[in-house]
């Protein structure tokens, strides 16, 4: 089943020339890890405002868990969850005061004017999560004196306190240190394998993207690849085999007898496709540098938007 | 068990009435971590009361057939209600600013509740503000029966839904706080010298009752005088309306401006 469904979506700003998302179509299914990615100003936070309900749309067909997003809008935020590219915490609350007015507004508990009088489950499940992303020690203290790292593990808290079945995530780790980014994707990992959630990533570390189902590349509003990290790497980059020897000359006359393509680039480069091995066991030359290198799907990326004429900047 | 594990409510009056209700206690949070909205809430009924009112009563009281005093402690207090409500609505440009409506606005929760939550909030202040007005009322030497102010407090969440539902109309269509502090005056200052809040209006005749008839303020100040004065033989030269009339005016009017307001509102979110 689609989770996410979203046909020939089209939104132009007012007074804008050119549609910021223009016959934008794609899918993602249930429980899948699906990233969106594209440069600045490329239409993600645009889309990822539309799917949400936040934006209205010009033109075009939204579905979420099977509810139109223009006229089932409540029907569509009771099945979301959403961490905004922005944070949107209330500063003049505490960290807990911000997840109980959030907790409340989804209906999982009755306000209650202290955190010691909100019932048992809601009190662990808060004190759960917070120690799962390490605020444990921050979850009383006003957010104006939470970092912003801090804070943005406190939006993760709140964005699944209501175990939604679409976890939207507008570059959810902007801001983090390494520390953070990792804990953090550790507990969003465990959330999808243990509730089945379909994650929509949009990021600008693509690295985060690396073990995604699938991903799509927006650009100037159109929908550039779409396809699996495996499948986006094999079409725009190859594997290379990376080689030198005390007699370099050598190595590329013989790389050159054998029929193998190469290019010398600081080290011996050799591309392949099928098995490094099978290269390796036909070299004579003394080898003292070999290396595989997989392309990653920063590269792939990088590649892409290079290749199709257009900065990622 | 069910205390044990964190699930949905399923009521849909249930969810809208806490959703209400956790907005108001956010508001009222809020208003006792400012401690400069609380000072203005205090310090409000003293300059309006005591100063503006307090040269009324020394320079206009006389030839009416009434008691001004009292006339104008009502349309004080009234005038509070409408005035601070109308202000803390305009936290809804700080919560913009500060894209907290975004979170509001993505919950699966209508509208209405969540703007009757804020307009209930903002009403909190005004009923402190109508608290410092009585005191300041007190130390002019005008008093009401203790019955008569159970009354005005039992109606004044009302009085703060109405004028909270027609800053809506306004102040959900802004966007910056210098235009919100500008709006607060549009609405505000209208309604204080043509509802009835300090000057009769008892011969007002032209444009001037056209639009008097249309502020929800005329009616609720009508209301708490038909509350105050019920049994009094001033209660002919006063009161304008049957009660009965001004409910009607007073739920007709606020429902309106709600609905167009809270459009406005969720509408300006989305269309960008």
């Amino acid at each position: 089943m689609d989770m996410i469904e979203v046909n020939n979506l089209v939104k132009r700003y007012k007074g804008a020339e050119a549609p910021s998302v223009d016959d934008v179509s794609f899918s993602v299914e249930e429980g899948e890890f699906f990233a969106f990615l594209g440069p600045n100003g490329a239409g993600k936070t645009t889309t990822i405002s539309i799917l949400t309900t936040t934006l209205s749309k010009t033109s075009g067909e939204v579905r979420i868990a099977g509810h139109d997003v223009e006229k089932e809008g409540r029907q569509v935020r009771e099945n979301i969850g959403i961490i905004f590219q922005k944070p949107s915490l209330d500063p003049q609350l505490t960290a807990e005061q911000n997840i109980r007015f959030h907790a409340c507004l989804y209906g999982m508990c009755g306000y209650r004017p202290t955190f010691k009088m909100m019932p048992t489950a809601y009190r662990k499940k808060v004190l759960d999560l917070a120690e799962i992303v390490g605020i444990q020690d921050a979850l009383f203290k006003p957010i104006k004196k939470l970092s912003g790292g801090m804070q943005r593990k406190l939006e993760i808290i709140r964005s699944l306190i209501h175990a939604p079945d679409v976890l939207f995530l507008d570059e959810p780790t902007q801001g983090l240190d390494a520390v953070s980014r990792r804990s953090l994707w550790e507990y969003i990992n465990d959330t999808r394998n243990h509730y089945g959630t379909t994650i929509f990533l949009t990021t600008h570390y693509i690295d985060e993207a690396e073990n995604v189902d699938k991903v799509c590349i927006i650009n100037h509003g159109k929908i550039a690849a779409c396809s699996s990290p495996a499948e986006m790497k094999r079409g725009f980059l190859r594997q290379e085999l990376i080689l030198d020897a005390k007699d370099r000359t050598a190595l590329t006359s013989e790389l050159y007898s054998l029929g193998l393509p190469f290019t010398v680039n600081g080290r011996v480069v050799v591309p392949y496709q099928e098995s490094a091995q099978k290269i390796i066991s036909r070299l004579q030359t003394k080898l003292t540098v070999l290396r595989i290198h997989e392309p990653s799907l920063e590269d792939a990326y990088v590649e892409f938007l290079s290749k199709t004429g257009k900065d990622a900047a | 068990m069910s205390e044990l594990v964190l699930t949905r409510k399923k009521s849909r009056i249930f969810r809208e009435v806490n959703t209400t209700v956790t907005v108001l206690a956010r508001e009222i949070t809020i208003f006792f971590k400012s401690p400069g909205t609380a000072i203005m809430s205090l310090a409000m009924p003293l300059m309006m009361m005591g100063m503006i009112g307090g040269n009324l009563m020394q320079n206009m009281a006389g030839g009416l057939g009434f008691e001004f005093g009292q006339f104008m402690l009502v349309g004080m207090l009234v005038n509070m209600l409408f005035m601070v409500t109308t202000m803390g609505m305009t936290s809804l440009v700080d919560d913009h600013e500060s894209d907290f409506n975004q979170e509001m606005l993505v919950s699966p929760v209508s509208r209405y509740s969540l703007v009757i939550g804020k307009i209930l909030g903002a009403g909190f202040a005004a009923i402190i503000s109508m608290a410092g007005t009585l005191i300041v009322g007190l130390v002019m030497g005008i008093t009401l029966p203790i019955s008569k102010l159970l009354l005005i407090l039992a109606l004044s969440p009302l009085m703060c839904l109405s004028g909270g539902a027609l800053a809506m109309v306004i102040i959900g269509l802004i966007k910056s706080k210098r235009t919100a502090n500008l709006a607060v005056m549009l609405i505000t200052m209208p309604q204080m010298f043509l509802s009835g809040a300090i000057i009769p209006i008892n011969n007002t005749s032209g444009v001037l009752l056209v639009l008097n008839r249309f502020m929800p303020m005329t009616y609720c100040l009508d209301l708490m005088r038909a509350v105050l004065y019920a049994g009094s033989p001033d209660y002919d030269s006063v009161v304008m309306f049957n009660p009965t009339v001004n409910f009607i005016a007073i739920a007709v009017l606020t429902v309106v401006c709600l609905m167009i307001g809270t459009f406005f509102f969720a509408q300006s979110e989305k269309n960008r």
